[in-house]
């Protein structure tokens, strides 16, 4: 299978005055292409931190992480804002919608940020704001909320949040979605339904995903777990 | 649209739900808003005081007066006028005979009074200073037949011939037309008593009074004829002022230079010239002086509501880290971020400069308007309505706000239904109508706070539309042009009515200032966004 990911010896520290708090001491791990991938651990392990920098909104104390042989971690701020805007989704905990914008509007958002800087598609042509609405109504089509388009998260349940969550990241058509706890805070039935979108979508779309979870039932549904012990990926 | 235009607008219009404008905005852009209406006011006050003052002195006033150094006589004025006439610049020139007298009543042995005299032609000073239309009766200083009758009635005295006196003067010395005047012109030495001093005395018949509402002149001049004062002062041929007008006033003090050189006079001889605004530059100064610091106070006012606007955008901030930790996650640059809280705070202060712009020429035009203004019962009668009316939609039962509405509706019921029965001084009924707007005011804001979100996005505008008319109506029916007169103030000021001058100039530059500052309060609120951390923003509780 095609590597998408690869984390190359990573560490993170944090400080506390003089204390250094180690929690990452040499991640190595490939995420393939189009696959689901679970990372387990305890709570406090560095799960979070660990996807954060996946996702460029952290940098390693060392190491290297490669998308497709490009080391982003060599990125400057510049870049990595466009490298989050183009190649990676978020689904988190707290869905983190904006609760002044409409369910479409928060889909749409990504897309009109990427429109901003005038990116061409692979037809050459500008993406437009109609272009970011109509991807955005159909994604949120894709995961059934297609009666809650004008509705306010205030006016949305906890699955349906989440579940825009989810369509919001996928408007630019990342290479990872990186999703941290997505059914944390949603109860056993809702998070089923969650689950079933987001599996959907990956076979439908080959999207790849990287959960971070404990909950035992999403992991079933990944292609691949591996769990995160004391700052490194345990053997599989 | 823009991106952060369209993030930002929708920051400015609602919280939560699509909704008109968010409470917090309205306040931002009314301190904005109180801030340049009252500078432009304030302005507008002194600068139409400043103007009717000039006006009232210049409509009376010589621009330039021409004289020697030593207010020396000198000859052949009638050369030096005609020289003067021709500088491109000057209408007219008039000569004058200035000196001082001391003033005897009829049958009075007494020195009544010293007095400024001037001697005049009429028909030139005329041209100068407008003499005649501020004569109350005539100036025929000849041939009056008020002198003829006081020939024949005093045959004992000799009349030299009529003068006019400044009215106030002449109610101070008690005298009326017809009533002649003992003018004590100067001494002579005694030739049979040496060291001894004659008074040179000389009788006048007052044919008018002058009456120009200017203390300075009309409490101490009198005027009499250019060529009896020669006679009076032995100069004949002579005279020791030129008054000149000028097409404009405030060329004035450049102007000296030309008329000096265009009379001619040898330099020893020293002519120099004054203008008005040397005559009166203490009260100019003051002015000026009051002007400057007005307008620093006012840089404060606006400074004051940019802090408001940098506070509100500050809250905002601190409220949306969380969405700014998602937009930053979503891929938005810090550009963008800063972008979204500059613009929001932009237009906040420019909405507020204008709306601010709006009212405070709205109350100069009342303030200078004068209009019958429907009775403030009909006034009354809207505010209650409209206000009963929000109540009643936002709210169907009791609470605070009904309970702030009737305290307020009880301050302003007794301002506005028991005030006009009671004996007060206007100062007293003034202070009570302001205490009432406020509690109006404080009662508008309370409703708009408790029941805006309460209220649907079409009742929105339509109150902020009615709210805006009722307050535009209310001022029309208490704000009036601030008599003067019945203050006790227009003999200090010489104007009836407070005078209001926009200066459209000012206007611009305040407009200006107040958004280049607003704009500036935004940077750093805006900035603090732009440099958010996305984890630690998305985190933050």
């Amino acid at each position: 299978m095609e590597t998408l990911i690869r984390i190359d010896n990573l560490h993170k520290s944090f400080y506390d005055g003089d204390t250094e708090l180690k929690v990452l001491k040499g991640v190595n791990l490939d995420v393939h292409q189009a696959e689901v991938l679970a990372i387990m651990g305890a709570s406090g392990v560095g799960k979070s931190t660990l996807l954060h920098i996946i996702g460029t909104l952290d940098r390693p104390t060392e190491g290297n992480i490669f998308y497709e042989d490009e080391d982003v971690t060599t990125f400057s701020e510049r870049e990595l804002t466009r490298f989050r805007n183009d190649a990676i989704g978020f689904v988190f905990q707290f869905h983190q919608l904006l609760p002044e914008f409409t369910a479409l509007e928060n889909v749409a958002m990504s897309g009109l940020i990427r429109n901003t800087r005038k990116v061409a598609d692979e037809n050459g042509n500008r993406y437009s704001s109609s272009k970011a609405y109509e991807k955005a109504e159909i994604l949120l089509e894709s995961v059934g909320l297609s009666e809650r388009l004008g509705h306010f998260p205030s006016q949305l349940s906890g699955g349906e949040r989440q579940r825009v969550a989810i369509a919001r990241a996928l408007i630019n058509q990342p290479k990872v979605v990186l999703a941290d706890e997505p059914t944390g805070n949603i109860d056993d039935k809702t998070s089923g339904a969650v689950l079933d979108v987001l599996q959907d979508i990956n076979e439908r779309l080959k999207q790849t995903f990287i959960i971070v979870t404990h909950d035992s039932r999403l992991s079933e549904r990944a292609n691949r777990t591996v769990h995160l012990v004391d700052g490194k990926i345990a053997d599989e | 649209m823009k991106f952060e235009w369209f993030v930002a607008l929708r920051y400015l219009l609602s919280r939560r739900k699509q909704s008109f404008i968010s409470i917090i905005s309205i306040i931002s852009i009314a301190g904005v808003g109180l801030g340049v209406a009252t500078v432009i006011l304030v302005i507008a006050v002194l600068d139409g005081v400043e103007h009717g003052i000039k006006e009232r002195f210049l409509a009376n006033e010589a621009h330039v007066i021409l004289r020697l150094i030593d207010n020396g006589f000198y000859s052949n004025y009638e050369n030096k006028i005609e020289a003067i006439e021709k500088v491109e610049g000057v209408v007219a020139a008039s000569p004058i005979v200035y000196s001082q007298l001391a003033v005897f009543r009829e049958g009075s042995k007494q020195i009544e009074d010293v007095i400024l005299i001037k001697g005049i032609v009429p028909e030139v000073e005329d041209k100068v200073t407008s003499f005649t239309k501020f004569v109350n009766g005539s100036y025929d200083f000849q041939n009056d037949d008020l002198i003829k009758e006081a020939r024949f009635l005093n045959d004992d005295i000799t009349i030299t011939g009529g003068i006019v006196l400044g009215s106030r003067l002449a109610q101070r010395l008690i005298v009326n037309e017809g009533d002649v005047l003992r003018l004590v012109v100067n001494m002579t030495e005694d030739r049979f008593n040496p060291g001894a001093f004659i008074p040179l005395i000389r009788n006048f018949v007052v044919i008018g009074f002058y009456e120009s509402e200017l203390t300075v002149y009309d409490n101490q001049t009198a005027f009499i004829d250019l060529e009896t004062a020669q006679k009076l002062y032995q100069v004949d041929g002579q005279i020791n002022f030129i008054l000149i007008r000028l097409e404009d006033a405030e060329l004035a003090p450049e102007m000296g230079e030309q008329i000096i050189a265009a009379t001619e006079f040898a330099i020893l001889e020293a002519p120099t010239t004054t203008t008005w605004l040397e005559t009166h530059a203490a009260l100019f100064q003051a002015l000026k002086l009051e002007k400057i610091a007005t307008v620093i106070i006012e840089a404060l006012i606006i400074l004051v509501a940019a802090f408001n606007i940098a506070s509100t955008l500050i809250m905002t901030v601190m409220e949306k880290t969380r969405d700014v930790g998602m937009l930053r996650t979503l891929g938005a640059s810090r550009r963008q971020v800063m972008g979204i809280f500059m613009i929001k705070g932009s237009i906040i202060g420019m909405l507020g400069t204008l709306a601010g712009t709006a009212l405070g020429l709205y109350i100069c035009w009342l303030l200078s308007t004068n209009v019958m203004r429907p009775s403030p019962w009909i006034a009354n009668a809207c505010i209650g309505i409209l206000s009963c009316s929000v109540i009643g939609i936002a709210y169907r039962r009791i609470d605070t706000v009904s309970v702030v509405f009737i305290i307020f509706a009880i301050i302003f019921s007794i301002n506005m239904f028991i005030t006009p029965f009671l004996v007060l001084s206007s100062t007293m009924r003034t202070v009570l109508i302001i205490l009432g707007v406020i509690a109006l005011l404080i009662f508008w804001i309370v409703v708009l706070i408790k029941s805006w979100q309460k209220l649907s996005s079409i009742w929105k505008p339509t109150f902020l539309a009615l709210g805006l008319l009722a307050i535009g109506f209310i001022f029309f029916c208490y704000i009036k042009p601030i008599s003067l007169e019945e203050l006790g103030l227009s003999a200090i000021y010489q104007m009836n009515q407070l005078p209001i001058k926009v200066n459209w100039f000012f206007v611009c530059f305040i407009n200006m200032l107040s958004f280049a500052i607003c704009w500036l309060a935004t940077i750093y609120p805006a900035w603090q966004a732009s440099n958010l951390k996305p984890i630690e923003a998305l985190q933050y509780e």
